[in-house]
């Protein structure tokens, strides 16, 4: 049963909750429509796999790709703002 | 109106966040620290004009993506337009299920999310095409809201939600293939 299109007792669907899985996931939605697709979640396991993963791959992506900055640099960074300061 | 004293107080706390962005612009650690230096410098020089109290990170940001839009792009002043195709919801979940059962194993999830190293995530950013990378950063990796990214980039909230859509679907295609060719994926699942 891969992507069925079936209306939840609340009358979503999976279109619509998939049309709307990054927003949600942003925390961009108000809380009605928010609502609503946690409803469609409760009720429909093939989103909820979805929209696990999706969060969970937003986790991975975030930590993966932050840089460790050079402690070397932040020093440098401050002394040419200090240097920058002096002139005025 | 800011105080031109305390700038370094302030602003010095945003420092990593931002090297990471520019990093992932700049694709280089020497271009990373020049960009983030001259955001630091033009940021200092124009803090009397920045509005103590409001959203200091997202001005930073938008000092930053303008700085690397002006001196890294050679050709234009705005990021290239490259579209990209139309991808589908879900693309890597819907990959990695077997035949059987539509829903996709903890395990089988758990083997790509953790197989997915640090190179495949920062390659598949990296090849994105600039007015998708760019919001793709500024939401996953710096955790911006949809308004301070179109804020940022002087691009409407419908564009941003658009772009950000459809870049982090074509990142997804790229892990695929990378989830692929690192055999992380079950026998059977669909070939890219």
């Amino acid at each position: 049963m891969k992507q069925d299109d079936h209306a939840d007792a609340g009358g979503n669907n999976c279109d619509e909750a998939l049309e709307r899985l990054y927003e949600y996931l942003d925390s961009e939605l108000d809380q009605v429509t928010s609502e609503g697709i946690r409803a469609h979640l409760d009720d429909c396991g093939y989103c909820t796999g979805g929209f696990d993963f999706e969060k969970r791959l937003k986790v991975v992506v975030r930590e993966r790709l932050s840089e460790e900055v050079p402690q070397q640099f932040i020093v440098r960074l401050r002394h040419a703002l200090d240097q920058e300061t002096s002139q005025i | 109106m800011a105080d031109q004293a305390t700038f370094a107080d302030d602003a010095m706390e945003f420092a990593p966040q931002l090297y990471s962005a520019a990093m992932r612009m700049t694709r280089n650690p020497a271009d990373a620290e020049d960009l983030v230096q001259e955001t630091f410098l033009k940021a200092y020089r124009a803090y009397d004009s920045f509005q103590a109290g409001t959203n200091l990170k997202a001005w930073l940001y938008r000092i930053l993506t303008n700085t690397y839009i002006n001196k890294y792009r050679k050709d234009s002043r705005r990021p290239s337009e490259v579209d990209l195709g139309e991808v589908e919801d879900l693309y890597l979940y819907r990959r990695i299920g077997s035949e059987e059962s539509a829903e996709v194993s903890r395990t089988t999830e758990d083997r790509v999310l953790d197989g997915l190293v640090e190179s495949d995530i920062k390659k598949a950013v990296e090849d994105l095409p600039e007015n998708f990378r760019i919001p793709v950063l500024l939401a996953d990796l710096e955790g911006l809201s949809y308004q301070e990214i179109a804020d940022i980039l002087d691009i409407p909230i419908g564009t941003v939600m658009s772009r950000l859509h459809r870049g982090r679907k074509a990142m997804q295609k790229a892990l695929w293939e990378f989830a692929s060719n690192r055999g992380l994926v079950p026998e059977g699942a669909e070939r890219p």
